[in-house]
């Protein structure tokens, strides 16, 4: 007992309900296997579930250890990035989760294909194996589709999401329980760009934005340049007779990369003798999806719709497999992988490398360690798949088309939103490290937090939101005044609050009250003028009357329970329950039960009452001292009757007779009030009378 | 105090014309559909023309004529200019389908209530939302949040939940409770308690007996047997509704059975409809959007359907039986009236209705039982003038034009006269009227002819017309002429400029004959004439409303039970029959308000609101109770730092509250329960239940359905003293929290 009230009386309990916790499991200053998790008043929410693409098997899982799956309430999925979404189906089959996933529309007939693709690809080990196709199609029932700006609650948490303008159907979460708003933003751009529109700005401000620092302080070219970058290398290559290897990941940015193309190609008519591949049954897959998902792209898309259907290319083409290519004269081929591992990407590479008339375009950010990052240094030879070495000759242009947000377009949506707290996530440690910094002089006033965890490292605050009920119905048809008494029902649901009348219930609420009448009927073949006057000696309030339909006499004892002669052999009580009323009958009972049994004895009834009296003061006091001693541990007899309670050196002094406590520890004051006043309304007799 | 809610309907109470009301919430107006019919008579809109100019905001159910026709013309002719809110299907298929409306019109009248510009206008600043979108209002509707939900009856169509200070009024028309293929059930079923309803009692005395499974048969029966005597078979459709299910129904079916015959799905806009439908998929059924994200099937990929967007396609297709789905669904115009008219007197063909025809309609006089032998139409065509009327169509064009410029002129002279003053502004350019120039060139009618004097609109500070001249001041400091560096800019918007002129008409694609029907400007006359068309093909009635039945409709509201309900569209009948059901059993405060009859359905309610102190709320210890929880607090009013009210636990004990029992007892639980603890238990009559050997307990006082009327549950257990009856009250006290 001592130690668990030491323990609260160092955490006041008011704070233990409003601590929030942040813990990245992933996409704690590092990028890749984004996974965050969030508790607040009981609720639990896991904000994406990635994987680290440069690892295999466990190691590239997020630290699950550290949570227990089957608290999770809900787990929210931005995006279909591999590193946002692909330790999913090892979440939901391989652990004791089982709360409820949620992603939007788009999202999630990509995450499918994706997913199998990439176990497909994957060459690891059957141990190494996370999950296998299987488990993806299983996982598809389990998800919940939500679409952009639709309020779902599960459990009291209400969320939505807003676009995020990554990649087709990116979203940010908005999570609002009990008041407190979290918004985690995924990855986000806030450009729009040929397909997408950029990421709303929320309506409403967040409370703690959990942000994405990819980009971190960097700033991005204008879209137009970076466009005009690229179609002019790739004009002025194949105009030369030569041809461009654009190596990119199947899905995403791929695809604004086709539309940037397809347009330019209809624009200049003198290029349509020149074929553009792109080369991913992937892509050429969720083409589909494109094509259908319209009405999350933005108004450019949506007005060309209108006309045709954008995504269904004019002058570019799709290729199975290198088989299929004819290299027979100047060409546009789009290839995945994007790192120039292996594969499609790589075969082009070995054959057009030594080619000085040859272009190669890296479009976007490239892991450390691939083929793609090392050639954007350009370096005079490299190393073809057969081992051999060849002389890099082709030329090679880094445009980065990512969409992630840079730092301009940072730091604006945090000055448009201030949130109070800000996370930062999904960043390398030292752009984060700086990504910090600079925040930090952009939010000078000392109002803002910034913070960057680690995996695993708890981000704590606390939130004294308030609570607010409503009072409704009857009870509300006066607004009372300071010192008046409310008491009625209070119904939560969810983390809204409604006090109302007893008699309200059932029509504010889908519960209802229920009355129970009770009647029983006893034998007994005495006299009833017996009953009335033994009750009388009982009971203070027992009034006669006669019943009207039989006109034999009944009995009102405490206005609560009515006593009937039913018959010459019978009487009947009846009464309504409550446990007062239930103690009142069970006490008649016994008398009338006593008084067909034996004669009354004569007893001297008063002296056995003012001793009684003296007995039960004494026991009183027992008890009041024993429970004392049970919750406190230390309590002493100290000097005018006084008790004196001591807990960890705080000491309170407790009158008996008033119930006043004297202490210098509010907290334990308080505590000893409470105690003594329940233990008092517990021994002494209970009132009689109710309202 | 309550949030004050008065509702007038404008036009759909006590009959089934199309469905307007006006709901004010603190004076907010609402304006919940804007329907019209298909006979577009005006009178029916003057309740709306008295009060369009104070609506505040307009929000749309269903993609059809009967929710959202009259949006276009009350906007141009009748000064509704409140900001609109539907779902995007709604929004895009609800144009779709005024233009279908628009181009059956013109077709065969001189329709000019709206145009096609008109419905662009009025649907380019809808303000689309998704399902359980809450769309907070700003400005004169502070406070006030909107979220559209999954009606069912039609795609994107919503029943709308309006919610001020808590409080909700909840709009849901047509809506359907079964899921169907193409669409879920609504999700009406999950509000609980709002303060008001609307609803309609559109189908209050029709009972639906047949399952969907053998509806379908029968439907597909039907039409399979004509189709192979050689028949051809009509089914008249909406233009962008229901007709998506039975697409869907014939597709699928056609695929199961391999049939050869040709569908034909004939309305102005069909290709374009389809189209759109494709992108919709979020919209639609979860087994729809399952098999899409699993497989990547479009349903709407239609294998088996040809679109046909006019009559001279059909004609040439190959002869033989087929299915053509064709529009309006009323025969009042467009294909179907065409067809039907051509169709009616081979006994071989069929013409399937799968909707109660609008009242007052051709469809609505073929429903009718005996079908009519014959029946009087009138067939309007629209020819191009010829010979002498040519001639004097032209002359008397030109003799407008020749007024028309001879009166601009006076006014110009007029104004020229007028403005001409000191506070001329030398730098304005000629304006010249671009909308007129560009027709000019788009066009080659007759019409334009004049353009260049009509064209050119002298700058009103001119005192001669003449061209207009910059002084080119360049400015000048020691280092020579100022430079600005606006000059030097890359235009980076080159590359979108060529995608954004390929964008060109923003307002959906219209179909080529479309387009040519628009710009065909050629002078042209209407003339009708009268036939008798003798009906001898089978008529045929199956119900694909997609509407609750009276049944579910019934048990939908007692569900809901809202606080007050209020009833619109529907026949008189049917609506005096569901507020007399209403009353009888769910709720006392039924309305069917008459057209123009404004009642309040302000809630007495009265509710304010107070802080929970963290003091008392770690005193009270909370029961669970289904999805809520619920406790029995004493408190005591106080302030807090920022004087809001504030409930503090009670400074000295509580004064004794009668104990409340709180749950549901429902005695077939309660039997199976008692069973379960081995008490012998079997129900006696009059709804009582014998428990054991003596003791009986039965519910008393009103019973039937909870909520509304009935009060708090009251329930009698009796029985002779014996452990039997202690024991199950004991029982019976388990199934109840005590607060």
């Amino acid at each position: 007992m001592a130690t668990s009230l030491k323990r609260r009386e160092q955490q006041p309990m008011s704070r233990e309900g409003d601590q929030l916790i942040v813990t990245p499991l992933g996409a704690g200053n590092e990028v890749g296997r984004s996974c965050v998790y969030m508790s607040f008043r009981g609720k639990t929410i896991l904000f994406d579930c990635g994987i680290n693409p440069a690892y295999s098997g466990m190691a590239a899982l997020p630290y699950f250890d550290e949570i227990d799956p089957s608290t999770i309430d809900v787990l929210l999925i931005t995006h279909f990035h591999l590193d946002h979404a692909a330790s999913l189906p090892y979440f939901l089959e391989k652990t004791t989760f089982k709360g409820r996933v949620f992603m939007t529309h788009a999202t999630k007939a990509i995450y499918k294909l994706l997913l199998t693709d990439y176990v497909k690809v994957s060459k690891v080990s059957v141990e190494d194996m996370l999950f296998d196709e299987h488990d993806i199609n299983k996982s598809m029932d389990k998800i919940e589709v939500i679409d952009f700006h639709q309020t779902v609650e599960v459990n009291g948490i209400k969320f939505w999401c807003y676009t995020a303008g990554h990649v087709l159907g990116a979203a940010m979460f908005m999570v609002d329980i009990a008041g407190v708003r979290i918004l985690y933003t995924g990855d986000y751009s806030r450009e729009e760009d040929r397909h997408l529109r950029a990421a709303e700005l929320p309506q409403f401000s967040p409370d703690i934005c959990i942000i994405e620092s990819t980009s971190g302080v960097q700033l991005h070219q204008s879209r137009h340049i970076r466009e005009k970058r690229f179609t002019d290398v790739i004009h002025s290559t194949v105009a030369q007779g030569g041809r461009v290897l654009i190596p990119a990941f199947a899905l995403g940015r791929a695809q604004e990369l086709l539309l940037i193309l397809d347009e330019y190609w209809a624009n200049h008519p003198d290029l349509h003798n020149i074929p553009i591949y792109y080369a991913s049954p992937l892509a050429k897959k969720c083409m589909a999806v494109y094509q259908t998902y319209i009405l999350s792209m933005n108004d450019r898309i949506r007005n060309q719709f209108a006309n045709s259907n954008p995504f269904v290319f004019k002058h570019i083409s799709a290729l199975n497999s290198i088989d299929d290519f004819r290299d027979v004269g100047p060409s546009v081929v789009m290839a995945s992988p994007g790192g120039l591992q292996s594969g499609f990407s790589r075969q082009l590479f070995d054959i057009w490398c030594s080619d000085k008339r040859n272009a190669c375009i890296i479009p976007g950010y490239m892991v450390e360690g691939t083929l793609a990052k090392t050639i954007i240094n350009e370096p005079k030879e490299v190393t073809l798949m057969n081992g051999l070495t060849a002389p890099l000759n082709m030329q090679v242009h880094y445009i980065s088309f990512s969409a992630h947000a840079d730092y301009a377009q940072t730091s604006t949506f945090l000055k448009e939103l201030m949130p109070p707290n800000i996370i930062l996530v999904h960043g390398e440690a030292n752009e984060m490290m700086r990504l910090k910094q600079k925040l930090f002089t952009e939010f000078p006033d000392g109002n803002t937090r910034i913070m960057n965890p680690k995996n695993c490292e708890s981000v704590e605050m606390y939130f004294n939101s308030e609570k607010m009920a409503k009072t409704i119905g009857r009870l509300a048809e006066k607004t009372p005044d300071v010192g008046d008494s409310v008491s009625g029902i209070l119904v939560k649901k969810g983390f809204t609050y409604q006090i109302m009348a007893p008699d309200d219930l059932h029509v504010f609420s889908q519960l209802s009250t229920a009355t129970v009448t009770q009647r029983i009927t006893i034998p007994f073949s005495g006299a009833f003028g017996v009953i009335t006057h033994r009750l009388g000696k009982i009971f203070e309030s027992v009034e006669s009357s006669t019943d009207e339909e039989t006109g034999l006499p009944a009995l009102k004892v405490h206005e609560r329970v009515t006593v009937k002669q039913e018959s010459e052999k019978h009487i009947s009580l009846q009464w309504s329950s409550d446990p007062i009323s239930d103690m009142v009958s069970d006490s008649i009972v016994a008398l009338v039960l006593n008084i067909s049994r034996e004669v009354p004895k004569i007893v001297a009834e008063e002296e056995v009452a003012v001793k009684s009296e003296e007995e039960n003061g004494k026991k009183v006091e027992k008890v009041i001292y024993a429970l004392l001693v049970s919750l406190f541990g230390d309590v002493k007899l100290g000097e005018n009757g006084k008790l004196v309670i001591s807990v960890d050196g705080n000491v309170a002094h407790l009158d008996k007779e008033s119930g006043d406590v004297e202490g210098e520890h509010e907290g334990l004051k308080e505590r000893v009030r409470v105690a003594f006043h329940r233990i008092q309304s517990a021994v002494k007799p209970i009132p009689l009378s109710a309202e | 105090m309550g949030t004050s809610v008065q509702v007038s309907p404008l036009c759909g109470v006590y009959n089934e014309n199309p469905l307007a009301y006006l709901v004010s919430i603190d004076g907010f107006n609402f304006l919940l559909d804007c329907g019209w019919n298909d006979l577009f008579d005006t009178s029916l809109l003057e309740p709306l023309s008295r009060v369009a100019s104070t609506v505040d905001a307009v929000l749309l159910s269903h993609p059809d004529t009967l929710h959202l026709g009259a949006l276009p013309y009350a906007m141009k002719q009748l000064g509704l200019s409140a900001p609109v809110y539907a779902t995007e299907p709604v929004h895009r298929l609800g144009l779709l389908t005024m233009y279908d409306q628009y181009l059956s019109r013109k077709q065969v009248s001189d329709f000019d209530l709206f145009t096609l510009d008109d419905i662009d206008s009025a649907f380019q600043n809808v303000i689309r939302l998704t399902y359980s979108q809450n769309y907070h209002l700003s400005g004169k509707g502070e406070g006030i949040v909107i979220a559209p939900h999954v009606a069912g009856h039609m795609l994107g169509g919503s029943i709308w939940k309006i919610t001020k200070d808590g409080e909700e009024v909840v709009y849901a028309v047509d809506y359907n409770h079964r899921k169907e293929r193409h669409l879920n059930g609504t999700v009406l079923q999950s509000f609980v308690r709002p303060a008001v309803l609307i609803t309609d009692a559109y189908n209050a005395l029709y009972t639906n007996q047949t399952q969907s499974h053998h509806r379908d048969t029968e439907f597909l029966d039907t039409i399979s047997k004509h189709l192979e005597v050689g028949g051809n078979v009509l089914l008249p459709v909406d233009t962008a509704g229901r007709v998506l299910e039975l697409l869907l129904i014939l597709e699928q079916h056609w695929s199961q059975r391999a049939f050869s015959f040709p569908i034909y799905f004939l309305t102005y806009v069909s290709s374009s409809t389809i189209d759109y439908v494709k992108s919709f998929l979020e919209w639609m059924s979860d087994s729809i959007s399952k098999s899409f994200e699993t497989s990547r099937d479009n349903a709407f990929l239609l294998r088996h359907v040809t679109l046909l967007i006019n009559k001279t396609d059909l004609d040439n297709a190959p002869p033989g039986p087929k299915v053509v789905l064709a529009s309006m669904a009323s025969l009042e115009a467009g294909f179907a009236r065409d067809i039907f008219v051509e169709w009616a007197n081979d006994p071989r063909n069929l013409v399937l209705f799968t909707e109660t025809g609008q009242f007052g309609t051709l469809a609505r006089m073929l429903q009718s039982a005996p079908p009519p032998k014959f029946v009087k139409v009138t067939m309007s065509k629209r020819v191009p003038l010829s010979g002498e009327e040519l001639i004097a169509y032209e002359e008397e064009q030109n003799r407008l034009k020749r007024e028309e410029a001879l009166r601009a002129s006076l006014v110009k002279e007029e104004e020229t006269k007028v403005s001409h003053g000191p506070d001329d502004n030398s730098s304005e350019p000629m304006v010249i009227d671009t909308k007129t120039t560009h027709d000019v060139v788009g066009s080659h009618g007759p019409a334009y002819k004049d353009i260049l004097i009509d064209g050119f609109v002298p700058p009103s500070s001119s005192v001669a017309p003449m061209f207009p001249f910059y002084d080119n001041t360049a400015d000048w400091d020691e280092y020579g002429e100022v430079i600005n560096p606006d000059d030097y800019v890359i235009k980076d918007e080159d590359m979108d400029r060529g995608a954004m002129h390929a964008g060109g008409d923003v307002d959906g694609r219209l179909d080529e004959a479309t387009a040519s029907l628009m710009l065909d400007t050629r002078p042209s006359k209407v003339i009708s004439n009268e036939l008798i068309v003798t009906v001898s093909c089978s008529l045929v009635k199956m119900d694909y409303e997609g509407r609750s039945d009276g049944r579910s409709i019934k048990s939908t509201i007692a569900h809901v039970s809202p606080l007050k309900l209020v009833l619109v569209h529907a026949t008189a009948e049917a609506t005096e029959h569901l507020k007399q059901h209403c009353l009888n059993s769910i709720c006392p405060h039924v309305y069917g308000p008459k057209i123009e009859e404004t009642i309040d359905v302000t809630s007495d309610l009265c509710a304010y609101k107070v802080q929970l102190s963290e003091k008392l709320m770690s005193n009270v210890i909370f029961k669970k109770l289904g999805d809520s929880e619920v406790a029995w607090v004493d408190s005591e009013v106080g302030k807090t730092e920022s004087e809001k009210r504030c409930l503090q636990p009670m400074a000295s004990a509580a004064a004794p509250h009668k104990p409340v029992l709180v749950g549901d007892l429902k005695m077939q639980d309660f039997k199976q329960f008692l069973a379960s603890k081995g008490v012998q238990v079997e129900f006696a009559g009059g709804g009582a239940l014998r428990c054991g050997e003596y003791v009986t307990l039965r519910k008393v006082g009103p019973t039937g359905q909870k909520g509304g009327a009935s009060g708090p549950q009251q329930i009698l257990i009796e029985g002779p003293l014996c452990e039997d009856y202690y024991k199950i009250r004991d029982y019976l006290y388990s199934q109840f929290y005590l607060l």
